[in-house]
């Protein structure tokens, strides 16, 4: 009896293979949201007056909203005096190096796979890694500032590049932009900053990675990544947290901002909890990102795998202000079990002919409910803009539900949209196929379900297209038969 | 009160009939939902704020106007101004038209503001009919309402058609406005098992705001097709609900809107899918010039357990001058596994090849892109049966563009 526990046990580990927790000594201020709280988190990170004032003035503003309720999603209510706003593993001073880390944390880290520790060098990716309220270590600094490149945590920008954040924080999404950016506005903790200077390209990958490990904490990062006329970036995003019986929140803000001729690639893999099969606990994923392409002839492309969170409410966008500016998003979004995600993007066409694609394959299984929900819009001097939309779902299983809500504005006689939208499930020949070559019934879906993917993959970088592969297989496990 | 409110929903003149409770019921959920604004998702892009200046009078029964000559033999029924005239005597063999119980009524509901225009209705009518049609019709039935030069009221006509079991029907809606009023039209249409009903809806409104909304419903094996032709208006607002309530229901909507300077058009559909083996198919196009708004926002609902349903939607629309503008929305809703659907959507303008190659065999600019836009919003009218239906719309179309 006792070793069927086990073993049951383990299976679910191996289903969420980042479900564990960190036993690590915590500083973490009361629960609860109000001015003060606002005022410890800006005086831990001692921040300078005008920060604090622009959070309190996005804490004023959010209590005088309501959250959202239009989404496709069953939400109950959060009571945001119950969290605990700011939790950081105890730590003296900042280290000053990735050697002076509590190595505590750094095993948690190698057990996520991120390659952390200098020692890593061969996988060639800098990766600044958050964990609860804060960032514990950022690789490859010195490589990249050789280069120019600064990429550091929120917090150490804030002191370091103070010119830097005040020009650019909350320029693309300001505090009023809706109820979470409000939130996150007021409360965010730390974050990634980047700044690639003019005709730079990043020489190496940049990734952030996100670890909520405390209970009853929310995470509240924030992201700000600032792309110089002529560069280039690549910024890759995980996420996990471990696994709870109760909901935790998590809500950033990602701000792009891409200046005449820049680049940027912002790719996620996101695995936060998802919760039970009984849909019990998991993180509530409420996150806003928008890119500005706020000059000429740059480019802004968003890539996503959605495995995790027991809520999705999600959006990236591309706000294409210069002429010939062009945005890209592809998405891969997966629900199982009792997970729900209403995600999808926001192409606003301001400029002359600016371009954007929009790819996004959404699978249901369990009695999860998939939506995807966007927008394009050609504004009145959007000329010659065009626009292209695929938005397909797949269902797994009758007790799932896949939604398509598209919204398309054209005010622009000569701009070009094209939308389409299909809805079907795993066919009855393809699996037949599969399974008269000697694949079993699961092995054959992952293969099917790795095919409707397939154009979303080959845009993420190597490493993530595999690690997203082996997530849908492992999300996917027990939802055929 | 809203200013809306105010001016569309003061206390009811009407005589205390029989439907008196039912007003009364109607009017308080009006007063305590209000009307819809552009926070309203099913209202985002159409604003009713042109009503709050207008003033309409309540009167209806001096509304009076000949309907436009048909070129087909039909059965016509005349409504002025939302009244049946008289009780008709030349109803064709099969063909019942009597008011509706109030029982009915009673239990309606249509929900919160989004369905307020729905409630005024149902404050404000001055009788419900219901039109049974219960064997094959050889010819179409034609409701006509024409309103005239002058026309300033809001009328609220409310309409129940029963299609029997097994009988088989073209109806035609000819709708023409010329005056600056409001028509508020309720409408459910029921199929019984096997019925076809192929409904025509050819409109061409003026100055008056026109908000139209059909419920039809559809049950085993009978089959609804819907061909509209919609030539613009000040404000015209459609909402098209089919829903397919048993095996073997077909609908089907095809439809062309056209909306020039100053008219806006918006055309809601919604196709639900209540069970399986069920089949839907949706053609919308709209061509928008001038400074004109279209609007389609077509959803297709799949039901949990509506296994084995098909739907495919599709909207394809032209923008045609710097100051129109188009939006569109197609829906998909599933919560069924072994389904197909689909929909697909542009929005784009004449193509410059095209219309190169129609010049270079010497036809002028403005007959070449005439021909094109007459080729673009013609396709949906092909659905239109008899061909002397399809012929009449084909020529009104042609007058307009």
């Amino acid at each position: 009896m006792n070793q069927t526990a086990q073993q049951v046990e383990q299976v679910i580990q191996q289903r969420y293979k980042a479900g564990f927790y960190t036993d690590i000594d915590s500083d973490r201020i009361r629960a609860g949201l109000d001015e003060e709280i606002v005022a410890m988190i800006s005086a831990k990170k001692n921040e300078p007056e005008w920060l604090l004032e622009w959070r309190l003035k996005a804490f004023h503003h959010w209590q005088t909203m309501v959250g959202p309720n239009w989404a496709h999603l069953n939400l109950p209510p959060i009571d945001f005096q119950n969290i605990h706003y700011y939790a950081a593993p105890k730590q003296k001073d900042r280290p000053k190096s990735l050697d002076e880390v509590d190595p505590k944390l750094l095993e948690t880290f190698d057990k996520l796979g991120v390659p952390l520790h200098e020692r890593a060098r061969l996988a060639g990716v800098a990766v600044d890694a958050v964990f609860d309220s804060v960032s514990v270590g950022t690789t490859f600094q010195k490589e990249l500032k050789e280069a120019g490149v600064i990429f550091c945590s929120f917090s150490e920008a804030v002191q370091d590049h103070p010119d830097l954040v005040r020009e650019y924080l909350g320029s693309v999404v300001p505090y009023t932009d809706n109820y979470f950016a409000a939130l996150n506005s007021a409360v965010f903790s730390d974050g990634s900053f980047v700044y690639i200077p003019k005709d730079t390209r990043c020489p190496m990958e940049l990734s952030t990675y996100f670890r909520i490990n405390a209970r009853d904490t929310g995470q509240f990062e924030r992201t700000l990544i600032v792309a110089e006329p002529g560069s280039h970036v690549s910024y890759l995003e995980g996420c996990t947290a471990p696994m709870r019986d109760e909901n935790q929140l998590h809500a950033a803000v990602v701000e792009l901002v891409a200046l005449e001729k820049a680049q940027i690639k912002y790719s996620t893999v996101q695995n936060w909890y998802p919760g039970d099969e009984n849909g019990k606990g998991g993180i509530y994923n409420f996150v806003t990102k928008r890119g500005d392409c706020r000059e000429d002839d740059s480019r802004i492309s968003w890539t996503q795998v959605e495995t995790g969170s027991a809520i999705t409410w999600k959006y990236p966008s591309c706000v294409l202000r210069g002429d010939r500016s062009a945005g890209e998003f592809y998405s891969v979004a997966l629900t199982h079990n009792h997970q729900q995600a209403d995600t999808g993007t926001k192409m606003i066409h301001l400029g002359k002919n600016t371009t954007s694609k929009v790819i996004s394959k959404g699978i249901s299984a369990g009695k999860s409910n998939n939506s995807y929900r966007g927008l394009v819009r050609m504004a009145k001097r959007a000329h010659d803009a065009r626009n292209y939309t695929q938005c397909d779902s797949l269902l797994i299983g009758k007790t799932c539900g896949a939604h398509t809500f598209p919204y398309i504005e054209s005010a622009n006689a000569s701009a070009k949209i094209e939308h389409e939208a299909t809805t079907s499930r795993i066919g009855e020949d393809q699996l037949f196929y599969c399974r008269s070559r000697g694949l079993d019934e699961e092995d054959a879906v992952a293969m099917i379900v790795d095919g409707f993917c397939k154009e979303v993959f080959k845009e993420l970088p190597m490493e993530f297209a595999v690690e997203a592969k082996a997530l849908l297989e492992i999300s996917l496990e027990g939802a055929v038969g | 009160m809203s200013a809306i409110l105010e001016q569309l929903a003061p206390e009811s003149t009407l005589a205390d009939d029989r439907y008196a409770d039912i007003r009364r019921r109607a009017h308080q959920r009006l007063m305590q939902h209000g009307f819809p604004d552009l926070k309203t998702e099913a209202w985002k892009y159409t604003s009713l704020k042109l009503l709050e200046k207008r003033e309409l009078s309540t009167a209806s029964g001096d509304v009076v106007a000949s309907p436009e000559a048909l070129p087909f033999s039909a059965d016509v029924i005349r409504f002025d101004g939302g009244l049946v005239d008289e009780a008709p005597t030349n109803l064709p063999a099969g063909v019942r038209l009597e008011p509706i119980d109030p029982v009915e009524l009673v239990n309606l509901d249509y929900g919160d503001r989004a369905g307020a225009m729905a409630w005024l209705n149902l404050a404000r009518f001055e009788q419900a009919w219901k039109l049974v049609i219960e064997s094959v019709l050889d010819r179409p039935l034609v409701l006509a309402m024409t309103l005239p030069e002058g026309f300033s009221a809001s009328v609220h006509p409310r309409l129940k058609i029963e299609v029997a079991s097994g009988a088989e029907a073209v109806l035609i809606e000819q709708q023409r406005d010329h005056g600056e009023g409001l028509v508020n039209i309720v409408q459910d249409i029921e199929l019984q098992r096997g019925a076809r009903l192929r409904h025509v809806i050819s409109r061409r409104n003026a100055g008056s705001v026109w908000v139209q909304r059909t419920r039809v419903s559809v049950a085993a094996d009978a089959d609804y097709r819907c061909c509209a032709l919609e030539l613009a208006g000040r404000l015209v607002r459609q909402d098209l609900a089919v829903h397919l309530l048993e095996d073997g229901a077909n609908g089907e909507i095809d439809g062309v809107a056209f909306v020039d300077s100053r008219q806006h058009v918006d055309w809601h559909t919604a196709i639900d899918h209540e069970v399986g083996h069920t089949n839907s198919r949706e053609s919308f196009r709209i061509l928008a010039d001038g400074s004109g708004v279209g609007v389609f926002n077509g959803r297709i609902h799949i039901q949990r357990g509506a296994d084995d349903s098909h739907s495919d939607l599709n909207t394809a629309n032209l923008l045609l001058s710097e100051n129109a503008r188009i939006n569109t929305k197609p829906e998909l809703e599933i919560y069924a596994e072994e389904v197909t659907a689909s929909h697909g959507a542009t929005i784009g303008q004449l193509e410059d090849s095209a219309l190169f190659y129609l010049r270079s065999r010497g036809l002028p600019v403005d007959q070449a892109m005439a021909l094109l836009k007459f080729g673009f919003a013609a396709a949906p009218l092909e659905q239109a049966q008899p061909a002397a239906v399809r012929e009449w719309l084909n020529a009104d179309l042609h007058s307009v563009l």
